[in-house]
C-alpha cells in the first residue's frame, strides 16, 4: 500500500504523475463501488431518485389532470382505474401524489439548501468569531425557535396573503437555528484545533480559515441533518397547508392529501394512507442517502485506521 | 487463593502459548499478533517494548479479554493458573478482572469516573467483598497513604478533577491494587507523565511489588523506564516477539538486530554529542499484506536473502530467545552479535556536521516578555475584591536566538513554554516586554501587519498528524503557504514536489490525506509546510513527540540538514532530553513559566546551576539497567498550580536544598559566566564555600 522511496514508481518524474492521476481515479472507482455495495445508500438513492423524477415528470406520468373530478367514483377505494383510490370530489389520489411532490420539492430543495447555507454560515461565525458575537447569534437563535412557527406564519400572513413564498421564508426562518446550531458546536471544537492554529501560523485570514479548513470538517453532520430536515420541511408546509396559510386548496400537496383524508379516515382510511407513503419513502431515501454519503465523504471513516 | 499451581511450572504465573490474532478491518485482516509466546514468571515486572503497530497492548488486552470487537483469535492460549483465559467465559474474565488481574492505564485523566469520589469508585471495586462500607474506606484510605497521596482521610472524598496528573496516576495505581491482584497488567503507565513524576511512578510500582508480591506486566516504548523498571523483557515487532530475555541481557546483550537497532537509536544511550542521529532505514512492514521470512528483514542491516524466504526459528540463547537466522543454523555468523560499542545501524553522516558558535546579531530578542491569562471576568473579580484576575503563564522571559543557532526550552508540562512559543509567533498576545525579529518591534502587531512576517517564522506543531487539516491532500497541504502568500505565476504542482523531496516524502504520497500517513511522514509534511516559504526561525514544537525512536532520529537528521543547507534559526520546545543534548546549541530550562537557568547546552547538561535543572537531567531514566537510580533520586512532589505560585523561588517547594531564603525571597537573574545565566539564591557551582553551606542546612 504504501509506496517507498525505492518504489520504481515514484522514482521517475513523468511516470510519477501518471501514477498519481491513477491513483486518483482508483481512489474515485473505489468510493463508487463502496458506495454502490452499501445497500443503504442504493435504496436512498434510489427512493431519491424516483421522488425527483415523479416530481418533474409528474404531467406526463399521472394519468388524471389532478384537479379533474371523477364524481361517480367519489371516494372509491383502489380500483384499476384509481389505483390509490380517489378523495371525496373524485379526484384521482395517485394524480394528486405525483402532483403535491412538485410542491415538496419545490419547498424541500429550495428551502433545506437556503437554511443549510445561511445556518452553516452564521454558526461558523458563532463558533469562530468573537464571544459577544457568538452570544448575540445564539439569542437570535433560540429567539426563533422559541416562537412559534404557526403564530409566525399566520402574522405573516396578516400582512402578505397566504402563497408558497410565504411558506417558505418560514421554513426557512424557522430551520436555520438548527443548521446553525449543529455548525456552531461542532466549529467551536475545531477552534483550538492544532490544524487551526498551524493555519493561522501560516497567516492564513479568517475566510481561508473557515470555508477551507472549518467547513469540510463541520458540513457532514449539517448535510445528514438536511437530509432529514427534508420529511420536517414537507410537514411544514403541510401543516400551513392545513390552516389555509400554505397551499392555497386546489392545489395538490402532500400536506393537504393528508389532511384531507384525515377528515374522512373512518370512511376512506386509504387516503391517508395513500397520502403517508410517499412521505415516508421520501424521508427514508433522504436519511439512507445522507449516512452512505457520509460514510464515504469523510476521509476519516475511510480505510479504516 | 493465591496458591496457584501451573502447567508450566511453579514460577510461571501466566504463560502465552502462540497467540495469533487478526483484526478485520476494511482493508483486509490485519495480522496483528502471531504466534506470541512467552512466559510471566511470578514476582517479577516484565516489560513488553516496542514501537507503535507492534501489537504490544494488544497482548495487554488479550490477557483480560478487553480486545475490541473486531479482532479474531485464530490460534494459541493464554494460560493462568489451570484456566485458558481465551476460551474462558464471560462470568470468568469478570471474575478474574480486578480481583485477581487488573490494570493501571495510560491517561488517568480519561479512565477515571469523572463524577465520583474516589472513595466511592474505590469501595465500588470491592464490591464483592462481604466488607462493611467503613471497612471498604478504610481500605481504600490505606492504599492511598501507601501510593503517596499526602492526608488521605481526606483526600478519599475528593474527585478526580481535583487531584493532579500524578495524583491521579498515584490513585490509579492505588484503585488497582486495591483487590491486592497477583497480577497488574500496565499500559504505558507514565507516558501522559512528566519527567519528574515517571521517576516516582517506577519507584512506586518497583515498591509495591515487593511488598505486595504482585506480578507486574507493563507495555511501553520507552527504554528508560523499561530498564529501571523490569526484571524481564519481551522486544516485539510487527505484531511477533524478536527476543525475549532478562533485562541486562537484552541491554548489554542484545541478540536480534531489531533489539540492538532499537538500543542503538536511543538519544540517550548515544554517549558523544552528535548532530546526527542513527535511524532504522525503512517502514514498519503492512500486516495485511502475506507475511513469509523475517518480519524484519526489510529494514534489517544485516538481511541475507534467505530472510525474505524462511522465517526464523526462536533459538535460546542465554536467559532468553531470540528469533534471527544470524545465530544458529546454516547462516549463523559466529561474529554476530558484535560488541556493544560497534555501531550496527547505519549513521547518516551527511551535511551538518559544523557546530560552530554561531554569531552575529541575534535573530530574535525576547526581553522581560509576560503573558496573563485571565482566571475570571473583570466584573466578578472586583465583586470578589479580586485585584488581579490573571496567572502568570510566562513571566519575564529573556532569551536570543542569533541565525543558524538552535535554542531549546525545556520545562515540564505547565511550565508555559508552548504559550511562549506561541507569542513568539505572534498567536498568543503578550501583556508586556518585547518581542524583536531581525532588530524590529513585532510584539502584539496587529494580524493585517504581522502576516508578511508570517514568511519569515514558522511552526511545527507537537501533534504531527493532528497540526494537519484533515480534509486536504498532502499537496493542498504543501502548498497552501505559498497560496496564502501569493503565488503568482509559480506552478504550485512543482512546487509541492519540490518541497516533498526537499523533506524525502515520496511523491506519491501527495496525493494522500493526513490520516493515511505515519507519524514520520505527517511530521516531513509539517516540515516542508514550515520550510515553503523559506523562513528564517522555525519554532518547532516537541518535534519529536509521539514518534517512535527510530523515526524521530529521521525527522531529527532532516532539521539538522536544512538548518545547515539554508542556515534556519530553530527555537525547540521539547521536554525530552536526552535530544536536546544532541541538537541544540543553546538550552534554556523553564519553570511555572521563568527561565531558571539558560547557557551553552553542553555546559548546562555537565554542570547545572540550579537544581531544578540538575533534577531534570538526573530524572530522565537510563536505558541502562546497571545505572538505576535509588530510588531516593527522584525530586518530590509536583509542579505547582499557576494559581498558586510560591512566594520566594517558584521551585522552593520542591528543591532538595531549599533555606528559608528561597521560601522569601525571589531570585533575580544572574550572570554567571557571559552566556550563562541562572535563577538561584544558592547555585550548585558558584564556589566551593557555597556547596558546603548546602550540605549543612
Amino acid at each position: 500500500m504504501s509506496a517507498l522511496p525505492s518504489d520504481p514508481v515514484v522514482s521517475d518524474t513523468t511516470a510519477t504523475s501518471d501514477a498519481l492521476r491513477e491513483s486518483a481515479g482508483r481512489e474515485r472507482r473505489e468510493k463508487l463501488v463502496r458506495f454502490l455495495t452499501d445497500w443503504q445508500g442504493v435504496t436512498g438513492l434510489l427512493l431519491v431518485v424516483i421522488f425527483f423524477a415523479s416530481a418533474i415528470f409528474a404531467p406526463w406520468i399521472a394519468p388524471y389532470d389532478p384537479n379533474a373530478m371523477d364524481i361517480p367514483a367519489r371516494m372509491s377505494g383502489p380500483t384499476w382505474a384509481h389505483i390509490a383510490g380517489t378523495d371525496q370530489l373524485g379526484r384521482d389520489t395517485f394524480s394528486r401524489i405525483l402532483h403535491g411532490g412538485r410542491v415538496a420539492l419545490y419547498i424541500a430543495a429550495i428551502g433545506v439548501s437556503a437554511s443549510l447555507s445561511i445556518g452553516l454560515v452564521l454558526g461558523m461565525i458563532a463558533g469562530y468569531g468573537p464571544r459577544w458575537l457568538d452570544n448575540l447569534l445564539l439569542l437570535a437563535f433560540d429567539a426563533v425557535r422559541s416562537f412559534p412557527a404557526v403564530i409566525l406564519a399566520l402574522a405573516t400572513v396578516a400582512l402578505t396573503g397566504p402563497s408558497l413564498t410565504v411558506v417558505l421564508a418560514i421554513v426557512i426562518l424557522t430551520t436555520i437555528p438548527s443548521y446553525g446550531r449543529v455548525a456552531r458546536t461542532a466549529t467551536l471544537a475545531l477552534r483550538h484545533t492544532e490544524f487551526i492554529l498551524a493555519e493561522r501560523s501560516l497567516g492564513a485570514s479568517t475566510g481561508r480559515i473557515l470555508f477551507q479548513h472549518v467547513m469540510p470538517n463541520v458540513i457532514g453532520p449539517l448535510l445528514i441533518l438536511a437530509a432529514m430536515e427534508v420529511p420536517v420541511v414537507v410537514s411544514i408546509e403541510a401543516g400551513l397547508s392545513f390552516l389555509g396559510i400554505g397551499v392555497l386548496p386546489p392545489q395538490a400537496s402532500w400536506g393537504t392529501i393528508l389532511n384531507e383524508g384525515y377528515l374522512v379516515i373512518r370512511d376512506a382510511p386509504w387516503m391517508v394512507i395513500a397520502g403517508g407513503i410517499p412521505l415516508i419513502l421520501t424521508t427514508l431515501g433522504f436519511t439512507f442517502l445522507g449516512e452512505a454519503l457520509r460514510d464515504i465523504f469523510d476521509p476519516r471513516m475511510g480505510r479504516g485506521r | 487463593m493465591k496458591d496457584m499451581v501451573s502447567r508450566t511450572g511453579n514460577d510461571t504465573l501466566l504463560s502465552i502459548d502462540g497467540l495469533t490474532l487478526d483484526f478485520r478491518t476494511n482493508r483486509g485482516r490485519v495480522k496483528a499478533l502471531r504466534d506470541i509466546s512467552f512466559p510471566v514468571r511470578k514476582g517479577r515486572i516484565l516489560g513488553i517494548v516496542g514501537e507503535s503497530g507492534s501489537g504490544k497492548s494488544t497482548v495487554l488486552w488479550s490477557i483480560l479479554g478487553l480486545l475490541a470487537g473486531n479482532a479474531d483469535v485464530t490460534a494459541g492460549r493464554i494460560d493462568y493458573g489451570d484456566k485458558n483465559l481465551l476460551t474462558l467465559d464471560a462470568e470468568g474474565l469478570r471474575a478474574l478482572r480486578g480481583e485477581e488481574v487488573s490494570v493501571v492505564f495510560q491517561d488517568p485523566m480519561t479512565s477515571q469516573i469523572p463524577v465520583l469520589p474516589y472513595a466511592r469508585q474505590m469501595s465500588d471495586i470491592l464490591y464483592r467483598r462481604s466488607m462493611s462500607e467503613a471497612a471498604k474506606r478504610a481500605a481504600a484510605v490505606d492504599m492511598l497513604r501507601r501510593v503517596g497521596i499526602p492526608d488521605p482521610e481526606s483526600r478519599v472524598d475528593a474527585y478526580p478533577h481535583q487531584f493532579s496528573g500524578g495524583m491521579r496516576q498515584r490513585a490509579g495505581i492505588a484503585m488497582s491494587m486495591l483487590t491486592g491482584p497477583n497480577l497488574l497488567l500496565a499500559d504505558e503507565p507514565t507516558t501522559a507523565l512528566d519527567v519528574t513524576m515517571e521517576a516516582q511512578m517506577i519507584g512506586l510500582m518497583r515498591g509495591l511489588r515487593d511488598d505486595f508480591d504482585t506480578t507486574i506486566v507493563v507495555v511501553s516504548h520507552n527504554l528508560g523506564l523499561i530498564a529501571e523498571m523490569c526484571d524481564d523483557v519481551v522486544v516485539m515487532y510487527a505484531g511477533e516477539v524478536v527476543e525475549t530475555g532478562e533485562v541486562h541481557d537484552i541491554f548489554h546483550n542484545a541478540r536480534h538486530p531489531y533489539t540492538r537497532a532499537l538500543l542503538e537509536c536511543d538519544p540517550a544511550r548515544i554517549a558523544d554529542v552528535t548532530r546526527k542521529l542513527p535511524v532504522i532505514p525503512g517502514d514498519i512492514p503492512d500486516l495485511t499484506k502475506p507475511l513469509a521470512g523475517c518480519i524484519f528483514a526489510g529494514r534489517c542491516q544485516k538481511a541475507m536473502p534467505a530472510c525474505v524466504t524462511t522465517a526464523p526459528p526462536l533459538i535460546k540463547r542465554g536467559t532468553g530467545a531470540a528469533r534471527c537466522h544470524l545465530l544458529e543454523g546454516p547462516l549463523a555468523d559466529p561474529s554476530w552479535p558484535p560488541a556493544p560499542e560497534v555501531p550496527t545501524v547505519a549513521r547518516d553522516t551527511g551535511t551538518a556536521t559544523v557546530r560552530g558558535a554561531a554569531k552575529g546579531e541575534p535573530l530574535l530578542e525576547v526581553r522581560d516578555l509576560n503573558v496573563q491569562f485571565r482566571t475570571m471576568g473583570a466584573l466578578k473579580a472586583r465583586m470578589n475584591g479580586v485585584a488581579r484576575p490573571f496567572v502568570d503563564a510566562v513571566l519575564d522571559v529573556s532569551l536570543d536566538i542569533r541565525p543558524g543557532e538552535t535554542l531549546a526550552l525545556v520545562g515540564e508540562s505547565g511550565s508555559g513554554k508552548t504559550t511562549l512559543g506561541r507569542t513568539i509567533l505572534n498567536l498568543q498576545s503578550a501583556a508586556g516586554g518585547s518581542v524583536r525579529f531581525d532588530g524590529a518591534e513585532i510584539g502584539n502587531m496587529a494580524e493585517r501587519r504581522f502576516k508578511p512576517l508570517r514568511r519569515d517564522m514558522a511552526m511545527m506543531f507537537q501533534d504531527p498528524v493532528g497540526s494537519l487539516s484533515p480534509r486536504k491532500s498532502v499537496r493542498a497541504l504543501i502548498s497552501e503557504p505559498l497560496l496564502i502568500h501569493g503565488a503568482e505565476g509559480r506552478d504550485l504542482d512543482a512546487e509541492a514536489e519540490r518541497l516533498a523531496d526537499m523533506v524525502r516524502l515520496p511523491r506519491g504520497f501527495l496525493s494522500r490525506y493526513p490520516h493515511e500517513l505515519s507519524g514520520g511522514q505527517a511530521r516531513r509534511v509539517g516540515v516542508a509546510r514550515a520550510l515553503a516559504l523559506n523562513p528564517r526561525l522555525i519554532v518547532a514544537d516537541e518535534p519529536t513527540a509521539g514518534l517512535d525512536v527510530s523515526v524521530q532520529g529521521e525527522t531529527l537528521n532532516l532539521m539538522a540538514d536544512l538548518q545547515a543547507e539554508h542556515g534556519l534559526s530553530y527555537l525547540i520546545i521539547t521536554h525530552n532530553l536526552p535530544v536536546v543534548r544532541h541538537i541544540a546549541d543553546r538550552i534554556a530550562i523553564m519553570y511555572l513559566g521563568r527561565i531558571v537557568e539558560d547557557g551553552p547546552a553542553a555546559e548546562v547538561f555537565a554542570k547545572p546551576a540550579h537544581p531544578y535543572t540538575r533534577a531534570l537531567v538526573e530524572g530522565v531514566p537510563q536505558p541502562d539497567p546497571d545505572r538505576r537510580r535509588p530510588p531516593s533520586a527522584a525530586i518530590e512532589g509536583e509542579v505547582p498550580s499557576l494559581l498558586r505560585r510560591p512566594k520566594g523561588c517558584d521551585f522552593a517547594t520542591r528543591c532538595p536544598l531549599a533555606r528559608d531564603a528561597c521560601r522569601v525571597e525571589k531570585p533575580e537573574h544572574r550572570q554567571l559566566t557571559p552566556d550563562r545565566r541562572h535563577a538561584c539564591l544558592f547555585p550548585l557551582i558558584d564556589t566551593q564555600d557555597n556547596k558546603n553551606k548546602t550540605e549543612t542546612p
